[in-house]
């Protein structure tokens, strides 16, 4: 067994990720502080669009299912495999953010901007800064999906793990934004 | 199909089944146990994507100090605030 540390892509990665932490934790530990401060939330958030968040809980665990099914072909060099998990991802990713833009649509329709009271600022300014994440793993997603479909990914695989890697800790706010403010 | 990718869905399966348990607390429970149940079922489905399919079960205690570290300091954060905004408005 090789005593070597893990590689440096994934290392810069997990770092990168861990900076994250305080980002959200700090934005969340907020929410919950000031919430549990006030009140008046619980009827705040029963205006949100239950049915639609839920549909983009499935959404997004579903694509890191297929995130890490495209890692796993890498794994197994099926680069076609690759391409069609990777595709799938860029589609669920694209169906969260339309579904996202539906809810935040209605709730615009209704009244309910970010200037309608503090825990508007808090909905719009955590989901809003989870979906610009999520457009970012989209991005990186879909550059390798190309890259895969041009048969160029078989030298560069490891970078379908440092996407996965980002993208299951996307999935991972959404895991814990989809309690606070849908079911708290 | 691999072991992997098996284990990937079955991962998958338990995730759906773990939002279907967060949503019936929240219709069948009391407030507080319906809020407890939800918060242990968001943190069991965490664990199971950074430990499956992250692989953070794989790696060494390196990594698992990496992110213990900001989290600690966001848990700093929550406790340092929580008596302000609490018991003070």
């Amino acid at each position: 067994m090789s005593d070597a540390g893990p590689p440096v892509g994934k290392t810069g990665t997990l770092w990168f990720l861990a900076s994250e932490i305080p980002v959200f934790g700090g934005l969340i530990a907020s929410y919950i502080v000031v919430r549990l401060g006030s009140s008046g939330w619980a009827e705040a958030s029963s205006h949100l669009n239950f049915t639609l968040a839920l549909v983009n809980t499935f959404l997004l665990l579903t694509s890191s299912m297929t995130v890490v099914m495209a890692f796993a072909a890498v794994r197994e060099n099926n680069f076609q495999r690759v391409a069609t998990f990777l595709g799938l991802t860029v589609l669920l990713g694209l169906g969260f953010l339309g579904v996202k833009a539906m809810e935040y649509t209605g709730e615009i329709k209704h009244g309910f901007t970010p200037a309608s009271g503090i825990f508007w600022s808090f909905y719009y300014g955590m989901t809003g800064l989870h979906a610009l994440h999520v457009l970012a793993g989209i991005i990186a997603n879909a550059v390798l999906w190309i890259s895969a479909l041009k048969g160029s990914l078989a030298k560069h695989g490891h970078r379908v793990e440092l996407t996965g890697l980002y993208w299951h800790f996307v999935d991972i706010v959404w895991i814990f934004l989809f309690p606070l403010l849908y079911l708290a | 199909m691999s072991a992997h990718t098996r284990s990937y869905l079955i991962i998958w399966i338990w995730l759906l089944l773990l939002v279907i348990v967060s949503v019936a607390a929240r219709s069948l429970l009391p407030k507080f146990q319906a809020l407890a149940l939800i918060f242990t079922v968001a943190i069991i489905k965490a664990l199971l994507v950074g430990r499956n399919y992250m692989h953070l079960k794989n790696e060494k205690a390196i990594i698992y100090a990496m992110v213990l570290v900001p989290l600690a300091f966001v848990i700093i954060l929550l406790f340092g605030l929580f008596p302000d905004f609490v018991y003070r408005g």
